[in-house]
């Protein structure tokens, strides 16, 4: 496959998208494309609203708050719902006219459980392996291969039912992945599991993303959580794009600088305020606004000046959820935040 | 390659990098993957790869269902009379067998899928909406099949084991075809209100439930009926009696085979210029199930 990407298991992704997700945007083809997407219910619920969005290769992350209408677009990609406007593709193919085209290169986990109890893993993916078009032969390797991928390994001849949520979690993965989709689609893969197990499933989901060249869609309504893995983001918020961008400009540098000094926060605030900065306290460190190239220097002789123990001094990136803390609907932002 | 470390917290969630390797191999078309799912549908309708528990209630019908046909060989080779026909077989035993096997197996194909929610893990998959129902009905069709139409080739291999001469031998097979169609006809009806009926609850015990007292109650209903309005000497059943075979599946079973000339004896009356009204009743009951069913999966796939 393409070329192989060390891949490090710290958080942040920061730099350049990795390799093998293709060039700057606009030189890719879309894997999805919406134009004034609108799904309503009966009973005037309005799920989807005009949303128009493109996503590219590698891994985009779906965030909004529950109920914001991750699912409901995730299904209407999969052809299981028929939206009432707009248009959508998806690898390029119509999805009203060629639902079963898209779903034979899709693979989907659903959020909630879908698992039978009294079957053993290995058979109920190679059943699945099967309903993907696989012949038995290959869907049995498949099968196989796919659960030792995701992690399950002796454990896979053993019945669903006595599956802790992690295990089912990868067996919901494996079924996704049997076919060898070019498209991935997660909804909320990491629900109920366990820091542990949630650090552990998005390790997997980022493997998935970026050695086995298989694009993804996760949706999640923690941002913090997903925003480690995604090269790209697109944040919905009662069924209207809030913003869609790659996670670099999201994180870009901030003109803000971080002070933090083991003692005499007070009159380092003092002393800055003096000097014509206006510092703002956040937990034990302070921020300043770069309005100069002087503002550091400032700041560094106010600290000298006092002699204060100086801890640390750095430029911040911005945090995703600060941006939509900012320019996005508060209540949206709340929920956001968890993580 | 590139080694990877999974987190250390995560206990079993170490990873080790095998590389992946993308499929390369044929994909077969919507077409063969029903042909899989119906397979898949008709070893389950027979517990073939569940357990041992699953199996206990298809062996017991099927042994049952195989009996009279080899009671009946015992006899014929012992210089006894022909004692089951092929167009009736054994009607109250089949009766029975068929609502124990349908009340405990169709819930098998279709409400497991349903409780365990397993339904969008099929529908994002290359089948339409439609196809699966279709590939469950097919399959259980077929189980029913099985389970009807071995009994009588049983019961026609013990007869021409006995029958003298290819003369003999034509007419048992004569005999034989039109018991091969009534056969055809119960386990298209069956299975049908059986799937329609066990894919409105997740509930096993529910869906069991629902098929054997709708069956067996109507059952009885007919038998009722054909009681209460039983008047007239033998052999002239009043109209009441001919008509209250309509309220069964089974006396509709009957009704129809009757109708299309079947002489064989059974409790319900023949019913004569009424006959039309049972092939009515038999379309319209079909239709309503096959209907039920295609409703039901039009919707269930997006509820979750």
């Amino acid at each position: 496959m393409t070329t192989p990407v060390p891949l490090e298991s710290g958080p942040p992704q920061a730099g350049p998208p990795p390799g093998g997700t293709g060039p700057g945007p606009g030189f890719v083809a879309a894997v999805i494309e919406t134009s004034a997407l609108t799904q309503r219910y009966p009973g005037a619920v309005t799920a989807l609203d005009q949303l128009s969005v493109r996503v590219g290769p590698g891994i985009t992350g779906l965030v909004g708050a529950n109920g914001a209408g991750k699912s409901t677009l995730i299904k209407i990609l999969l052809g299981l719902l028929t939206p009432t406007s707009g248009r959508v593709a998806v690898l390029g193919l119509d999805c009203a006219r060629d639902g079963e085209r898209i779903r034979a290169r899709c693979g989907y986990m659903p959020e909630h459980d879908c698992l039978p109890p009294d079957v053993t893993a290995t058979e109920f993916v190679t059943h699945l392996g099967r309903m993907s078009g696989l012949p038995p032969t290959a869907a049995k390797e498949r099968a196989a291969e796919s659960l030792r991928h995701v992690g399950l390994y002796e454990e896979r001849y053993r019945q669903i039912g006595t599956y802790s949520t992690g295990m089912k979690q990868r067996v919901k993965l494996a079924q996704a992945l049997v076919g060898d989709p070019q498209l991935l689609l997660l909804d909320e893969p990491t629900i109920g599991l366990d820091p542990a197990g949630r650090a552990a499933m998005l390790d997997l989901v980022s493997r998935i993303g970026t050695e086995f060249g298989i694009s993804i869609l996760v949706s999640s309504h923690l941002l913090g959580e997903i925003e480690q893995i995604c090269d790209h983001l697109v944040v919905i918020d009662s069924g209207r794009l809030l913003r869609s961008d790659s996670m670099t400009s999201f994180t870009q540098v901030s003109q803000v600088l971080l002070i933090e000094v083991d003692e005499g926060t007070a009159e380092l605030e003092a002393e800055l305020a003096a000097r014509g900065l206006r510092p703002r306290p956040q937990e034990r460190a302070l921020l300043v606004q770069i309005v100069s190239a002087e503002t550091c220097d400032l700041v560094r002789d106010a600290v000298a000046d006092l002699g204060l123990p100086l801890n640390r001094l750095e430029q911040r990136r911005r945090r995703v959820e600060e941006l939509f803390r900012d320019d996005a609907d508060p209540s949206a932002a709340e929920k956001e935040g968890a993580a | 390659m590139t080694t990877h470390s999974g987190p250390p917290a995560a206990g079993v969630g170490v990873i080790h990098d095998i590389g992946y390797r993308h499929y390369q191999g044929p994909r077969l078309g919507r077409a063969a993957i029903i042909r899989a799912l119906g397979w898949h549908s008709l070893r389950s309708a027979f517990g073939i790869g569940r357990g041992a528990k699953a199996k206990i209630i298809p062996v017991i019908t099927f042994a049952i269902m195989c009996l009279p046909a080899v009671v009946n060989a015992i006899g014929m080779a012992q210089g006894g009379k022909q004692i089951v026909y092929y167009d009736t077989y054994v009607f109250q035993l089949r009766v029975f067998v068929m609502i124990i096997f349908v009340a405990a197996q169709a819930p098998e194909l279709v409400s497991r899928d349903l409780r365990s929610h397993v339904l969008p893990l099929y529908f994002s998959r290359p089948l339409r909406r439609l196809d699966y129902p279709l590939a469950k009905l097919g399959a259980f069709i077929l189980a029913c099949l099985i389970l009807l139409e071995i009994p009588l080739l049983l019961l026609y291999l013990g007869m021409i084991s006995q029958a003298h001469g290819g003369g003999a031998i034509w007419d048992q097979t004569r005999a034989l075809i039109p018991g091969l169609l009534v056969g055809l006809a119960w386990a298209v009806l069956l299975a049908s209100l059986g799937l329609a009926l066990a894919s409105l609850s997740g509930r096993r015990a529910y869906a069991t439930g629902s098929i054997a007292i709708c069956f067996f109650l109507s059952w009885a209903l007919a038998a009722l009926l054909r009681g209460v309005t039983q008047t007239g000497g033998p052999g002239v059943a009043g109209a009441g009696a001919r008509l209250s075979g309509l309220v069964s599946p089974f006396t509709v079973l009957d009704g129809l085979r009757q109708w299309l000339g079947g002489t064989s004896p059974t409790p319900l009356p023949p019913p004569g210029d009424l006959g039309p009204l049972y092939g009515v009743m038999f379309v319209l009951l079909l239709a309503a199930a096959a209907g039920g069913l295609a409703v039901r999966y039009r919707k269930a796939g997006v509820l979750q």
